[in-house]
């Protein structure tokens, strides 16, 4: 087993391109995008149901890679998310075929 | 009396109310999401090929290109009152004002076709034209929006990970603009006998169609002001229902202006006093995504919207018929 670094992105689903675009360009190979139901933020509750514009919508970014690409993608994230609702998570995961992350 | 009656008493005012008590008691009733945007790109393409017909028999003339003109003017006017208002009346800032200010120029594509509904049961006639109207108000309030915005300097920074053109693409090319103006072209050139060959679809179905969609639109509207009315101050709700009301007056103006016949008017106040939930907030995400989505779609959505659908069309309709009796 090989340690990578798993970044988990909460975002608003307007935002979603702009934030597969930094991961991109910090040379990560892949990424999941994963529809969110429901949640409460500093501002306000949220829901799927309540927004037919789905313009609200939250969506989970999720993408595994190495450090150093994790590392380029950090400060163009946390300048993302100075504009748009999200919150971002990383956590050290193991991986079985360390040559596709 | 009797045009607000028949209104308030309407399958789809009706199925409305229905959806909205449902979320506001915390019913558990859901319409699946994609099955609802189905729904909504059904009701465009249909309202799009019966304006399209219309216009295939005649009917654009001169006449209708200067209330489309001034209905793009009126589009771009509005947010400047809606702005001007919220700042002086309300506490909120800058940038969720001119937010919000955008979806009281652009237009309520749902709350159109009610309109539709409600001036056939009132006796009168609409020229189909005014579907390309209602596309054509869709997009000039965002650059009113984005103008009044970025001279506080709020807009201006380039968000991390944008597109040149994100922006442009959400504007000019969201499902209401693509499908409304598409589906209208496809009318037009396909004329009375393309429309007889998808009636079975596009016309018998309607009525039943809209009442689900506004089933929808009830549960969208009550949740969201269950979840988000807590955001809104006394003068913000209040803005929800006046706002309108300012709108329906200005258009009344430009139909009298025009000359138009009372059920023409009757839409374009409706589209006047109507407030965007589909395309300004998407839009708005992407140009001021620090504006808060709980102010202007709980406003647009929740008090607006429902303002209109039970309040606003029986009087949008006997403000029209005033005007067209001046008129005449």
């Amino acid at each position: 087993m090989h340690v990578r670094y798993r970044c988990e992105l909460i975002i608003e689903r307007m935002a979603a391109p702009r934030a597969c675009r930094i991961l991109e360009e910090a040379g990560l190979t892949g990424y999941t995008v994963l529809p969110a139901i429901s949640g409460l933020g500093r501002q306000a509750r949220w829901n799927r149901d309540t927004d037919i514009s789905a313009s609200s919508d939250m969506v989970v970014v999720v993408s595994i890679g190495a450090q150093d690409q994790i590392e380029a993608a950090l400060k163009e994230i946390e300048s993302l998310l100075s504009n748009h609702i999200g919150v971002l998570s990383i956590g050290e995961v193991k991986v079985l075929r360390p040559d596709r992350f | 009396m009797d045009i607000a009656l028949a209104t308030l008493l309407s399958p789809i005012v009706l199925f409305f109310l229905l959806g909205l008590g449902a979320a506001l008691l915390r019913s558990q009733m859901t319409i699946p999401e994609a099955f609802a945007k189905g729904l909504a790109i059904y009701l465009m393409m249909s309202i799009g090929l019966k304006g399209g017909v219309e216009i295939s028999k005649g009917q654009l003339g001169w006449d209708a290109g200067l209330v489309m003109m001034s209905a793009v003017g009126l589009s771009f006017l509005l947010p400047v009152i809606a702005f001007a208002l919220l700042r002086l009346t309300t506490r909120l800032d800058r940038i969720d004002a001119a937010a919000a200010a955008a979806h009281y120029g652009s237009i309520s594509i749902v709350t159109f076709v009610a309109a539709g509904q409600a001036i056939a049961a009132a006796g009168l006639e609409a020229a189909g034209y005014l579907v390309a109207v209602a596309a054509l108000m869709e997009v000039p309030a965002i650059i009113s929006a984005l103008v009044i915005a970025n001279r506080g300097g709020v807009s201006s920074e380039v968000v991390a990970g944008s597109d040149k053109g994100e922006l442009a693409r959400e504007v000019l090319l969201n499902a209401s603009v693509v499908v409304l103006l598409g589906a209208l072209v496809i009318g037009w050139i396909t004329g009375e006998a393309g429309m007889q060959s998808v009636a079975p679809f596009f016309v018998t179905p309607f009525q039943g169609v809209l009442c689900l969609f506004l089933l929808d639109m009830g549960l969208s509207a009550g949740r969201g002001l269950r979840n988000g009315w807590r955001q809104l101050g006394p003068g913000t709700i209040a803005f929800g229902v006046y706002m309108p009301l300012v709108s329906a007056l200005l258009a009344t103006g430009v139909a009298a202006l025009n000359a138009m016949p009372a059920g023409d008017a009757a839409l374009l106040i409706t589209l006047a006093a109507s407030a965007s939930y589909i395309a300004v907030p998407a839009a708005m995400r992407l140009a001021m995504p620090k504006a808060r989505p709980s102010i202007y779609l709980t406003l647009s959505l929740g008090i607006t919207f429902p303002f209109n659908l039970i309040l606003g069309l029986p009087l949008y309709i006997w403000l029209a018929k005033m005007v067209s009796a001046g008129v005449a």
